[in-house]
């Protein structure tokens, strides 16, 4: 029976699919897919998602295996197995603003009270936020987060930064860290179940790799 | 007029809802001849009673009210409490085991990718056994009833809380709590980190480290037993999948050490059903004696729950044969009603028509997907194949 491995398009997906050639998994076809969305390689199908589409994959049991953002990951909450951190991708989650705001975030918790925060994270910011005992007004965009405190939309924004040149170049600056992310190999709780000789041997090669990869 | 139901909230018909009766209907039937009982607990518990016996995952979920009697209170987001409670209270020690089995609609919070608030649970537990035998019959009881119900394609997958339990024991309070909801949330990775920091004797440092990977088929068992020598905490684990693989199962188990529930819950064995067509577990469950202790009872407690419309929706009860629409055919109600009386007497499922129109009611049942077609006055009947050709017979 084929294995099914969600991979998501976009940012990360030249990561996935290097490591995927360099586990040494069959790939053909993989490296200039096209417009083709289900790729079959061997005894592997690969099927090519919109990022935060990945773990519902995942989930539901129609992929085995995937590679998903830490990010999503987190804002899904879908019941998924994360089995390796690839360490690709890295970058972090963070509270961005004005260097107007920064007093605030330095101050009492009772100053962050009715905060407005931009973000496509919603999940991620609501729990950030209320783990802390602070109520926000969570504004949820899709895009061009950026932009929200700059307009006046937003007090500051919930994004993942990697380099942070993005925010130098909309003047705003990190005024907290939520958490780092990466790239993460995960798999569906039936396949860890069912199929869990399949499903390890996919994590020792792509775990080789990462460790052969790290200096 | 628009009948909008609140949100999180569902109305199952049709096909689904036929095949979720099959199901519910086989469930209790096959478990009242093994002795359980039908139970069909309150659709309220009150707060006061359930929130320190539930499970943490449940608790967290609960949809809290209050009565019109100012009774703070929590729609049932388990039927295991209320049928624990039940038993202690209405059985005398020396009528021990006791056995129940159930289905009825349970209300939690959703969680990912769930939206809804409420569901169907089917479920049975049998209470108060000290000896062995009632995990081995919980399991086999179980596989039987998945057969019945049309859901061969299915895997128990076993674990037992006390060999993770045990292995935890070893790690300061903080670091086994780590690891435990490291493996209940499915992060390897924060598991592995959490290893590291804690502070763990090398022995079970290397039990620890083989947990996530102790999954397989029976020989899992040996490999665990190997990896931590004698008095290895297997033997109800072990017990059971031989017993369940002398009964021609052993290729619907698989063992699965790292499955961790709530460890102030579960006491021994615990379990996951799955099936090859859907990606969500079907339910589960395990051995919770301290809910029977909490609750006065003494022995051991063994049971599990299924969702009933995922049960149904998986089973092959959804393409079962439609009805035979019977036709009264100018006959009177009486005569039309006594005549279809005795044609559903051997249990063929039948729809009366009362159409004037012989022609419009042979229509409405090729309409309708109905296989066949009777006329009551002529006791004329038809096969009706797809696309309405009808052959006599």
């Amino acid at each position: 029976m084929m294995l099914t491995i969600a991979l998501p398009t976009g940012r990360v997906f030249s990561d996935a699919a290097e490591m995927i050639a360099g586990a040494g998994l069959p790939c053909d076809g993989l490296a200039s897919p096209g417009r083709k969305l289900v790729i079959e390689a061997g005894e592997f199908r690969y099927i090519l998602a919109k990022p935060s589409d990945v773990p519902l994959y995942v989930s539901y049991g129609t992929a085995d295996l995937a590679f998903a953002g830490g990010d999503v990951l987190l804002e899904s909450a879908m019941p998924v197995v994360e089995l390796l951190d690839t360490g690709a991708g890295r970058c972090s989650v963070v509270v961005a603003g004005p260097r107007s705001q920064a007093e605030r975030f330095r101050g009492h918790a009772s100053e962050l009270m009715g905060l407005k925060v931009a973000t496509k994270y919603p999940r991620i910011a609501d729990g950030h936020f209320s783990a802390r005992g602070v109520q926000v007004d969570i504004i949820h965009l899709h895009g061009s987060i950026e932009l929200a405190p700059k307009l006046g939309l937003s007090d500051c924004i919930l994004d993942i930064v990697q380099t942070g040149s993005t925010l130098r170049a909309n003047s705003l600056e990190v005024l907290e860290h939520v958490c780092d992310v990466s790239l993460r190999l995960v798999a569906s709780r039936k396949s860890t179940a069912l199929r869990w000789k399949e499903v390890q041997s996919v994590m020792n090669k792509i775990s080789s790799h990462v460790k052969e990869k790290r200096p | 007029m628009v009948n909008r139901l609140p949100r999180g909230c569902v109305n199952v018909g049709g096909e689904l809802a036929s095949a979720m009766e099959e199901c519910r209907r086989i469930f209790l039937s096959f478990f009242e001849n093994w002795g359980y009982s039908p139970f069909l607990p309150s659709g309220l518990q009150l707060l006061e009673s359930a929130w320190d016996k539930l499970p943490s995952q449940v608790r967290s979920r609960l949809v809290a009210l209050t009565t019109p009697y100012g009774e703070p209170c929590c729609l049932r987001g388990d039927i295991t409490l209320a049928a624990v409670a039940y038993l202690a209270s209405h059985y005398a020690p020396e009528e021990q085991p006791l056995r129940i089995c159930y289905c009825d609609r349970v209300y939690m919070k959703s969680a990912p990718p769930r939206t809804s608030i409420e569901s169907f649970q089917i479920g049975a537990e049998l209470l108060g056994w000290e000896g062995e035998g009632a995990d081995a019959e919980m399991l086999s009881l179980l596989l039987r009833v998945l057969d019945a119900l049309g859901l061969e394609r299915t895997t128990i997958a076993l674990g037992d809380s006390t060999f993770l339990q045990r292995a935890l024991a070893s790690a300061e309070s903080a670091a086994a709590e780590s690891l435990a909801d490291a493996l209940r949330k499915g992060s390897l990775p924060d598991y592995f980190a959490a290893l590291e920091k804690g502070n763990i004797p090398d022995f079970y440092r290397t039990i620890l480290s083989a947990i996530p990977r102790l999954r397989g088929d029976i020989s899992v068992l040996s490999e665990a037993e190997k990896l931590w020598g004698r008095g290895a905490p297997l033997s109800a684990l072990k017990t059971t999948a031989a017993t369940l693989e002398s009964q021609g199962y052993g290729n619907r188990i698989s063992i699965d050490l790292s499955l961790a529930r709530d460890p102030g819950y579960y006491s021994g064995p615990l379990f996951e059903v799955y099936s090859w067509e859907s990606g969500r577990s079907l339910g589960g469950g395990g051995r919770y004696d301290r809910l029977l202790s909490s609750c006065g009872l003494k022995g051991q407690a063994m049971g599990f729950a299924l969702d009933l419309e995922q049960a149904a929706s998986l089973s092959s009860f959804p393409s079962r044969r439609s009805p035979t629409m019977a036709w009264a055919g100018g006959l009177s109600p009486e005569e039309a009603l006594r005549r279809a009386a005795d044609l559903s007497s051997d249990g063929t499922r039948i729809e009366m028509n009362w159409n004037g129109d012989r022609n419009a009611s042979l229509q409405a049942a090729e309409k309708r997907g109905c296989r066949s077609w009777v006329d009551l006055a002529s006791g004329t009947a038809f096969t009706l194949f797809p696309a309405g050709k009808g052959v006599a017979s």
